[in-house]
C-alpha cells in the first residue's frame, strides 16, 4: 500500500467525525476498575488496532463496545450520540459485530444456517438461504461452501464464516479478537485483504492481537493498554515494534527478591545440577511444535507465553493430562527413564504433580472440608488405597499443611468452596505436595489470588526449590516469572522461543520474545 | 434405634449450620446487600472476569465474588431451608404418620408399623445400591433387572436336582458381577453416559435371561423346596423382628461405615463431588467407576433374595412393570442424594425410605386404586427432582456431565 494513500486516508478519517467514541469509559468489576478512564475512538475507514498483555483491559473494552457488558462510568457515543447498550443485540442494531476468538457458530448447522442465525424469518427455504450465504461469501472472495456442515471446516474458514455473519448484519464497526491465532500465513493474508475491503467500504475495524507485525501492518492506529488504564493512541506509522512492547510492559512493580541460595554461582560455575526431567521436540498436533526444555533439581523454571504459546499444553502433556503425537512427538525423560502416561495417576506415582490453573474446575472438592481435600491427595497416592481412614491421621496432616502453607479459614473444617482464592490455592497446593512430588509443576500459580497470599505463595514455590525439588512454574504475567526463575523459558505459538538466566532478563526482552 | 444414630452422624446438618452462621457474624451480612439470585450471578460473572483483569482486581474480585456467592449460600440456607434435606423429609414423615394414623384406625398398630418398615426394607437396600451410585455422580437403571434376573436364575438353579445351594447363589453372584462390571466398563473406559449405558444393559440382560436360561415362558420362578434360606430372608423373625429389617439395617450400617470410614467411600464422595479433580489428585477413577457398579449390582441381588422371600417366588416381570425404578430414584433424590454428586449419605436413603413407606402404606390402607398411587408417586419424584435441582443448582461443569 503507498504511503501516500494511508496519509491521505489518515487525513479524511481526522476530519471526518467519529463512527464511535468512548470517552472516560471505566468498568469497576466489584469495586476494582478492569479498565478505567480510557479514550477510544474509531473512524470510518479505520483499522485501530488494540493491544496489551494478557489482562491489560482489551476484551473488556471489547465487551463494552459489543454490548456484552454495561459501561459504570463515561460515556459510549456512537455517530456522536450516546448510547447503552443492554446487551449485544442492541448493538447489533447499531452495526456493531463482533469476530470471537474462539468460535460461536453451531457445529451442527450449515454455513448458510450459521450465517442467518438469528435472523431467520418465520419459513426459511433453504435454497434462497444457500443463495444469499453465497452471494455474501463471494462478494467477499470466501471460498466456503454454504452447504457443508460448520464441523467440517478448519479454522480458517470458520472464521471467515463468523466475518460473513458480521457482516450480514450489515454492520459499521467489526471488532476482531485475536484473528490470526488459528491461521496460516496464507490465511493471514486473505483476512488482511477482507480487511482492506473492509476498509474500503468505510467500515470502523478494531483489531485485537498479540501479533505485533501484524497490527503495525494492517492499522492506521494502534491503542496500548496496560492494568486497564491507557498508555497511549498513536497512528501506526509512528510507532515501532519496540516502543509497543515498552508500552505494554513499562510498569512499575515492586519486585520482591527472593533468596537464591547461590544457585547462579552454582549454576555459572558450570556445576552439575541433578537432570531431573528432559523434554525433547515434543509435537502435540498443532498446539505445541518440538519443545524441548530441562528441569533440574533445585532450581525454579518460569515458562512464560500469552494465550495459545502452548505453554499449558506442554505441562499437562509431561504430566499425562494430554498425549503427544504418537508419531513424531519427541521423547520425554523423568531422569533417566522415557515416560509416556495414559493417566494423571501414573505420573503422581512417579513423583510429579500438576497444580491446576482453574482450581474450581479440576482443583478442589468444593463439597468436602479442608482437612478432608488434603487427605485425599494422600489417600490417592498411599499404596493400598482400600484401606480405612484415620480420622486422627487426617486432622494432623491437615494441621501440619495448614500451618506450613499458612491456609487461614475459619476452622480446619471449612469448606474449600468459602475459603478466599488464595487459601482455596494453597489447599490445591498442599493437596499435591502431600504426595511428595520431586517434580512440581504450577500453572498460574497466583492467578485470582490476592497480593498477600500471592507473595506467600512465591515463598512456597521458592522453598520446594530450596529443598532440592525441581519446579516449573507456568505463567502469563511477567512479574511472577521475573521474581521466581532460576531460569526463563518464553513459549511462542507452540514452540519455545528464547531462554533467559535470572537477571539477565528485562521484561521487554521477554515480552519481545513472546509476541509474535 | 440405628436411625436416631445415623442422622447425628459427623457428617450432619448441625455442623453445616453452626460453620454457616459463624461465617455471616464474621462478615457483618456484607454479601446479603443483594437478593440471592442477584448476588450469586454477579460473583459468577466476576468469576469468569478474574482470570483475565489485573494483580490488584484479582484480588477484590476475588474476595468480593467470595463473599457474594457465601451471602447467596446463606440466603438460600436461611430463607429456603434451615432444616438439612433429611430433616425436612423426616418431619413430612412424622406429619403423615399423624394424619394416617388420625384418619385410618388401623395404622399406628405395632403391627401395622413392622409391616410397614418390612415392606420397605427391599426398596431402601435397593435405595442404597442406588445412592452409592448416584453419590459418585453416576445412575444404574439397569438395577432392578439385574435384581430380577441373578434372584430368578438362583431360583431356578436351586429347583435343578443336581445344583448346590451354593452353587445357586454363585450363579447369582456372578450375574450381578458381570453387570456390575460391564455397567462400569462401558461408562469408565467407553465413556458412555451412565444414563444411557444402564438403560441399555438392564434391557438386554432380562432378554438375555428370559430367552436362554429362564425355562419356557416361565415369567415367575417360585422358591423351591430347597430354597428355605430365601424364605428366611424374606419372611423369618430374629428376636421378635423380621428379617428384611435387620437386612436393611445391617446394609445401612455397612454402607454407612464403608462411605464415611474407608478410602474407598472418601474416593466416591470425591468422585461425584469433581470427577475432573478426582482424577488429577490421582484417584483411580475408573478402576473406582467398575467397584461402584459392581457392588450397586450385588447389593441389587441381596435386594431380590429377600423380595423373592417375601412373595416366595420372583416374578420377572416385575422388570418392565413395576414402578419400584422410579421409587428408588424418588428415595435417593428426595432424601438429598443429589443428582448432582456428592452429596447426601445413608441417612439421606433412610429419611426417603420412611416416607415412600409411610406414603405406600397409607395409600394402601385408604384402598386407593393403583394408578391413582402411581400419580402420586410420579408428582412426588417430579417435586423430589424440582428441590434437588433448587437446592443444588448445576452449574456449567456439571452440565458437561451429560446424564
Amino acid at each position: 500500500m503507498a504511503v501516500s494513500e494511508v496519509l491521505s486516508r489518515e487525513q479524511r478519517a481526522a476530519s471526518d467525525k467519529p463512527i464511535l467514541e468512548l470517552r472516560k469509559a471505566t468498568k469497576v468489576y466489584q469495586g476494582v476498575p478492569a479498565i478505567k478512564d480510557v479514550d477510544f475512538t474509531l473512524y470510518p475507514g479505520e483499522v485501530h488496532a488494540l493491544v496489551g498483555e494478557n489482562g491489560a483491559g482489551k476484551s473488556t473494552l471489547c465487551k463494552i463496545i459489543s454490548g456484552a457488558v454495561t459501561l459504570d462510568d463515561g460515556e459510549l457515543l456512537i455517530d456522536g450520540q450516546a448510547v447503552n447498550f443492554s446487551r449485544p443485540r442492541d448493538a447489533l442494531e447499531r452495526g456493531i459485530a463482533m469476530v470471537y476468538q474462539e468460535t460461536s457458530l453451531v457445529d451442527t448447522m450449515t454455513v448458510a444456517q450459521n450465517i442467518e442465525l438469528g435472523h431467520e424469518s418465520l419459513l426459511t427455504r433453504y435454497r434462497s438461504l444457500n443463495i444469499k450465504a453465497q452471494i455474501l461469501l463471494q462478494s467477499m472472495n470466501f471460498n466456503v461452501d454454504p452447504t457443508a456442515k460448520m464441523a467440517t471446516l478448519g479454522a480458517a474458514k470458520k472464521q471467515m464464516v463468523e466475518i460473513a455473519r458480521a457482516l450480514r448484519a450489515q454492520a459499521r464497526v467489526v471488532i476482531f479478537d485475536e484473528p490470526t491465532a488459528a491461521l496460516t500465513p496464507e490465511e493471514v493474508l486473505h483476512l488482511f485483504h477482507v480487511i482492506e475491503d473492509l476498509r474500503a467500504a468505510d467500515v470502523g475495524v478494531i483489531f485485537v492481537s498479540h501479533a505485533l507485525e501484524e497490527a503495525l501492518q494492517i492499522s492506521n492506529r494502534i491503542t496500548v493498554l496496560r492494568d486497564g488504564a491507557l498508555q497511549v493512541t498513536k497512528p501506526a506509522r509512528e510507532m515501532t515494534r519496540e516502543a509497543i512492547v515498552r508500552h505494554m510492559v513499562g510498569r512499575e512493580v515492586v519486585q520482591t527478591i527472593y533468596s537464591r541460595d547461590g544457585h547462579h554461582e552454582r549454576h555459572k560455575s558450570g556445576a552439575a545440577m541433578r537432570e531431573v526431567l528432559a523434554v525433547e521436540n515434543v509435537t502435540m498436533g498443532s498446539v505445541v511444535k518440538n519443545m524441548t526444555l530441562r528441569a533440574y533439581a533445585g532450581e525454579v523454571l518460569g515458562i512464560f507465553g500469552l494465550v495459545g504459546a502452548g505453554r499449558t499444553e506442554i505441562a499437562k502433556i509431561i504430566w499425562g493430562a494430554l498425549k503427544r503425537n504418537r508419531i513424531h512427538g519427541g521423547s520425554i525423560l523423568l531422569g533417566n527413564r522415557p515416560i509416556r502416561y495414559r493417566v494423571p495417576a501414573q505420573s503422581l506415582r512417579d513423583g510429579i504433580a500438576y497444580i491446576t490453573e482453574d482450581r474450581k474446575r479440576n482443583g478442589f472438592f468444593e463439597r468436602l472440608d479442608i482437612a478432608e481435600n488434603i487427605y485425599l491427595g494422600w489417600l490417592a497416592k498411599r499404596k493400598g488405597w482400600r484401606s480405612l481412614v484415620s480420622t486422627r491421621e487426617k486432622r494432623e496432616l491437615a494441621e501440619t499443611w495448614i500451618k506450613k502453607l499458612q491456609i487461614r479459614a475459619i476452622d480446619g473444617n471449612a469448606k474449600v468452596v468459602e475459603l478466599s482464592g488464595g487459601n482455596q490455592q494453597k489447599v490445591v497446593i498442599a493437596k499435591s505436595l502431600v504426595q511428595d512430588p520431586s517434580l512440581v509443576i504450577f500453572d498460574e500459580p497466583t492467578r485470582g489470588v490476592d497480593v498477600a497470599t500471592i507473595a506467600e505463595i512465591h515463598q512456597i514455590i521458592r522453598d520446594l526449590a530450596r529443598s532440592g525439588k525441581a519446579v516449573i512454574v507456568i505463567s502469563s504475567y511477567l512479574p511472577e516469572v521475573l521474581a521466581l526463575s532460576d531460569r526463563i523459558l518464553v513459549a511462542r505459538q507452540g514452540r519455545i522461543a528464547a531462554e533467559f538466566a535470572q537477571g539477565e532478563a528485562t521484561a521487554e526482552e521477554i515480552m519481545y520474545a513472546a509476541v509474535w | 434405634m440405628f436411625i436416631a444414630e445415623v442422622l447425628t452422624s459427623p457428617q450432619g446438618p448441625i455442623k453445616i449450620l453452626r460453620t454457616g452462621r459463624s461465617v455471616q457474624s464474621l462478615r457483618g451480612g456484607l454479601g446479603l446487600r443483594v437478593g440471592a439470585e442477584k448476588s450469586q450471578s454477579n460473583g459468577l460473572a466476576a468469576a469468569r472476569q478474574a482470570p483475565s483483569d489485573s494483580l490488584l482486581s484479582n484480588t477484590d474480585v476475588s474476595r468480593e465474588v467470595r463473599e457474594s456467592r457465601r451471602g447467596a449460600a446463606e440466603v438460600r440456607r436461611r430463607g429456603f431451608f434451615r432444616l438439612s434435606q433429611e430433616q425436612v423429609v423426616l418431619i413430612v414423615v412424622a406429619g403423615l404418620v399423624v394424619l394416617f394414623g388420625a384418619m385410618l384406625p388401623g395404622f399406628l398398630t405395632l403391627g401395622n408399623l413392622l409391616t410397614l418398615v418390612r415392606n420397605v426394607s427391599v426398596l431402601g437396600v435397593l435405595s442404597l445400591a442406588m445412592g452409592l451410585v448416584v453419590i459418585a455422580r453416576g445412575i444404574d437403571l439397569s438395577l432392578i433387572a439385574t435384581m430380577g434376573v441373578s434372584t430368578a436364575l438362583t431360583l431356578q438353579a436351586l429347583s435343578e436336582p443336581g445344583a448346590s445351594v451354593m452353587l445357586a447363589v454363585a450363579i447369582g453372584l456372578s450375574v450381578c458381577l458381570a453387570m456390575g462390571l460391564l455397567n462400569g466398563f462401558v461408562i469408565a473406559f467407553v465413556e458412555i453416559p451412565a444414563l444411557f449405558t444402564t438403560l441399555a444393559t438392564g434391557l438386554a440382560v432380562f432378554g438375555l435371561a428370559r430367552t436362554f436360561f429362564l425355562s419356557g415362558g416361565n415369567l415367575i420362578v417360585d422358591v423351591p423346596e430347597r430354597g428355605a434360606f430365601v424364605r428366611t430372608m424374606g419372611l423369618g423373625h430374629i428376636l421378635g423382628l423380621p428379617v428384611p429389617v435387620l437386612i436393611f439395617a445391617a446394609v445401612c450400617i455397612a454402607t454407612h461405615f464403608v462411605l464415611t470410614r474407608t478410602a474407598l467411600g472418601r474416593f466416591i464422595y470425591a468422585h461425584g463431588d469433581n470427577p475432573e479433580a478426582a482424577s488429577l489428585t490421582g484417584i483411580p477413577i475408573r478402576p473406582l467407576t467398575m467397584i461402584e457398579y459392581t457392588v450397586c449390582a450385588l447389593l441389587g441381588y441381596l435386594a431380590g433374595l429377600v423380595l423373592a422371600g417375601t412373595l416366595n417366588a420372583m416374578d420377572t416381570q416385575v422388570i418392565m412393570t413395576s414402578p419400584l425404578i422410579y421409587n428408588v430414584l424418588t428415595v435417593v433424590v428426595l432424601g438429598g442424594i443429589s443428582l448432582v454428586g456428592g452429596r447426601g449419605g445413608v441417612q439421606s436413603v433412610v429419611a426417603g425410605t420412611l416416607l415412600i413407606g409411610v406414603m405406600l402404606n397409607g395409600m394402601t390402607l385408604l384402598n386407593m386404586d393403583v394408578f391413582v398411587q402411581q400419580i402420586i408417586q410420579g408428582l412426588i419424584l417430579l417435586a423430589a427432582l424440582v428441590l434437588d435441582k433448587r437446592l443444588n443448582p448445576r452449574d456449567e461443569e456439571t452440565v458437561k456431565q451429560g446424564d
